[in-house]
């Protein structure tokens, strides 16, 4: 009697121990595969993305700066040998120069990110072959690191990639920030504003004239997450375009008085695009929890949706951005607080 | 309404059978383990109770479910096959109201079960199993269990009492009743305090938990207990294992993804019917029995 006690106490614990492992696991990210001597990637590795639908990161090195590719499996049309190695040379100062070994098209786009060793304070570059620009580059990573992102389809043999000048209103920022002092926060908690760049404008206070209309860009991406693949909630990795991009520049018309956040309410509306925000008394403003299913933290607990303002991340939330005609507006997903998409932390 | 055999196995039986069912419906999540579940249920609950389980069912299974599957996408708004907006906004998701009604049957399942459970797993069985191991706590369990249909019973006959010498709870004017209702009220506290003294002091003065201490019982561990528990044992493993390969697989967020059926997944959710169908079907079984030989007679 005693011993058949035991024995069902082992197996209850046994039951209990074995549920708590039991979760679903979707596509499993495989490890990141280092590009062999000779940078030919074989078919049959190719057929597998394809077929598993998974997401291949393939690694290297080019005179000192680490490479790497990201691949998507749905995104492969046909499969054969591929070649990804990648000669990266700094010709100058500031400007990389980058020369596939593939012959002709890889029948597909991949992302190429090349981790430099120093910091671009700019927020975008460009790829130019002959003196024309080609494609444009986009620039992610850290606080003393850049990442340089490229869409490729392997039919560019050889490019060189430029950063874009650096434009006034950026500059200006980043002096301000440099100086600001501890000083008081407006009501909303909210630190002083840089000089030059617009006040918050309460929501409450907004007047919207319907009788005038004005047009601004929007844009939302996430390429961040491409170099922090490991950190994604894996059920999350189909919501990740291939290259980063929900919704490419887009002009958009809206009325005077309105915030950033009621365009972004609209265009992800017009554009069947999924998006969740809620209300913040504390910051008078709505945040937002996630677009197209993809939701703070769900890139490493350091994630989430910021926006950008011709160049500057407001200090405040979107409900008190008052848009102007012509404003350029980006939603960016970041992986560490804003670091690794260009907003100088101090 | 028949008898109930399953009833009358071994409690270690019938103990670990609930563990089993009550642990599989609250972490399988595909919604055809869930059916199978509370279909099981409720087959075991209408088969030992009859209408009463009915009429539990309607009145606090259905709104729950009902409840959870609107509260959901109200709070929740993940998911991409948008449906509508609402007015802040926000998305109303097909996602988001499968997974409020899954969890609306999940709920209902656990709380058909746990009926089942107190029907069957009655107080002196619990002790019986609890009482050499955590003889405090199962004592303390088994008396909060029995407390409210003891302390309705007993609220009745104060009532009653109360009336008769003239304090009618249903009669007079509000503030009348009111100062009666908490006449009863004051009683029965101090009945209820007094009666878990009683309770304390007589089961001390019996040597409840004292070492060596024997207790009758009448629970006998037959051969039948032994399949019974080898089967419920298969089961349990059979489950686990398909746990371990997902094979109840079944994902709400951001899109519905789940693992086919196929051969290998169908004789999972097939094992996980004939655990939850055990009893009422060795109810069945056993009422045919009686009746052939109550034929034969």
């Amino acid at each position: 009697m005693r011993r058949r006690f035991s024995f069902l106490w082992a197996f209850i614990i046994l039951i209990s121990l074995c549920a708590c492992q039991g979760n679903f696991g979707s596509v499993n990210l495989q490890d990141a595969i280092q590009i062999p001597e000779g940078g030919i990637i074989e078919e049959n590795v190719i057929r597998q993305l394809k077929s598993e639908n998974a997401i291949g990161m393939f690694y290297g090195q080019s005179n000192g700066l680490k490479y790497e590719w990201t691949i998507f499996g749905s995104d492969i049309a046909e499969t054969k040998d591929i070649k990804l190695e990648v000669t990266i040379d700094e010709v100058k100062d500031r400007e990389i120069n980058v020369t596939l070994s593939q012959d002709g098209s890889f029948g597909f786009y991949g992302l190429l990110s090349i981790h430099l060793t120093e910091k671009w304070a700019e927020n975008s570059a460009t790829a130019y072959q002959n003196e024309q620009p080609v494609i444009s580059v986009s620039l992610t990573g850290g606080k003393n690191k850049t990442i340089l992102n490229c869409n490729l389809d392997g039919s560019l043999k050889s490019f060189v990639i430029k950063p874009d000048a650096l434009s006034e209103e950026d500059s200006v920022s980043k002096e301000t920030e440099d100086d600001t002092e501890e000083s008081t926060k407006d009501q909303y908690l909210t630190d002083p504003i840089p000089e030059g760049k617009p006040k918050p404008v309460e929501p409450e206070n907004q007047e919207v004239d319907k009788r005038k209309t004005y047009t601004c860009t929007f844009s939302i991406e996430c390429s961040t997450i491409l170099n922090n693949l490991e950190q994604l909630d894996p059920d999350k990795l189909e919501m990740v375009p291939s290259g980063g991009v929900i919704l490419p520049q887009t002009k958009v018309t809206f009325y005077e008085g309105e915030s950033v956040f009621d365009v972004l309410q609209r265009v992800c509306k017009e554009h069947g695009i999924h998006m969740e925000s809620s209300w913040t008394p504390i910051y008078n403003s709505a945040y937002i929890e996630g677009i197209h299913n993809l939701y703070e933290f769900d890139c490493g607990s350091l994630s989430g949706w910021m926006y950008h303002v011709n160049g500057w991340y407001p200090n405040y939330g979107c409900s008190r951005y008052q848009l102007k005609d012509g404003d350029v507006v980006e939603w960016r997903y970041t992986c560490d607080l804003g670091n690794d998409v260009g907003r100088g932390m101090n | 309404m028949s008898v109930d055999c399953f009833a009358k196995y071994h409690p270690l039986v019938n103990f670990l059978y609930f563990v089993l069912v009550i642990g599989f419906s609250m972490i399988l999540n595909h919604p055809v383990a869930q059916g199978i579940s509370f279909i099981c249920a409720c087959a075991y609950a209408v088969q030992i109770e009859g209408k009463k389980a009915v009429l539990f069912t309607l009145k606090w299974c259905l709104p729950i479910m009902l409840l959870t599957a609107f509260m959901n996408p109200a709070f929740s708004h993940e998911g991409v096959t948008i449906l509508l907006y609402f007015p802040t906004g926000n998305p109303l998701t097909l996602e988001s109201i499968l997974y409020g009604l899954s969890s609306g049957v999940m709920l209902a399942t656990v709380m058909l079960w746990f009926v089942n459970f107190n029907r069957v797993i009655t107080s002196d069985k619990f002790i019986y199993l609890f009482g050499r191991i955590i003889p405090a706590l199962s004592l303390v369990l088994s008396m909060t269990l029995r407390f409210i249909p003891k302390f309705k019973a007993q609220m009745n006959i104060v009532v009653d009492a109360q009336r008769s010498i003239g304090r009618d709870i249903s009669e007079g004017s509000l503030w009348k009743r009111m100062k009666i209702a908490v006449t009863v009220l004051s009683i029965m506290v101090t009945w209820a305090l007094e009666n878990a003294i009683e309770t304390a002091d007589s089961m001390k003065s019996r040597g409840y938990g004292l070492k060596g201490r024997t207790a009758f019982s009448i629970y006998r561990f037959d051969d039948r207990d032994n399949y019974a528990l080898l089967y419920l044992g298969f089961c349990g493993c059979y489950l686990v294992t398909g746990m371990i390969v997902s094979a109840f697989g079944f994902r709400y967020f951001p899109s519905i993804r789940y693992i086919g059926l196929n051969m290998v997944t169908i004789s999972f959710q097939f094992v996980y019917l004939i655990l939850c169908i055990m009893p009422t079907v060795l109810n069945a079984v056993e009422e045919r029995k009686w009746k052939i030989i109550h034929s034969n007679m």
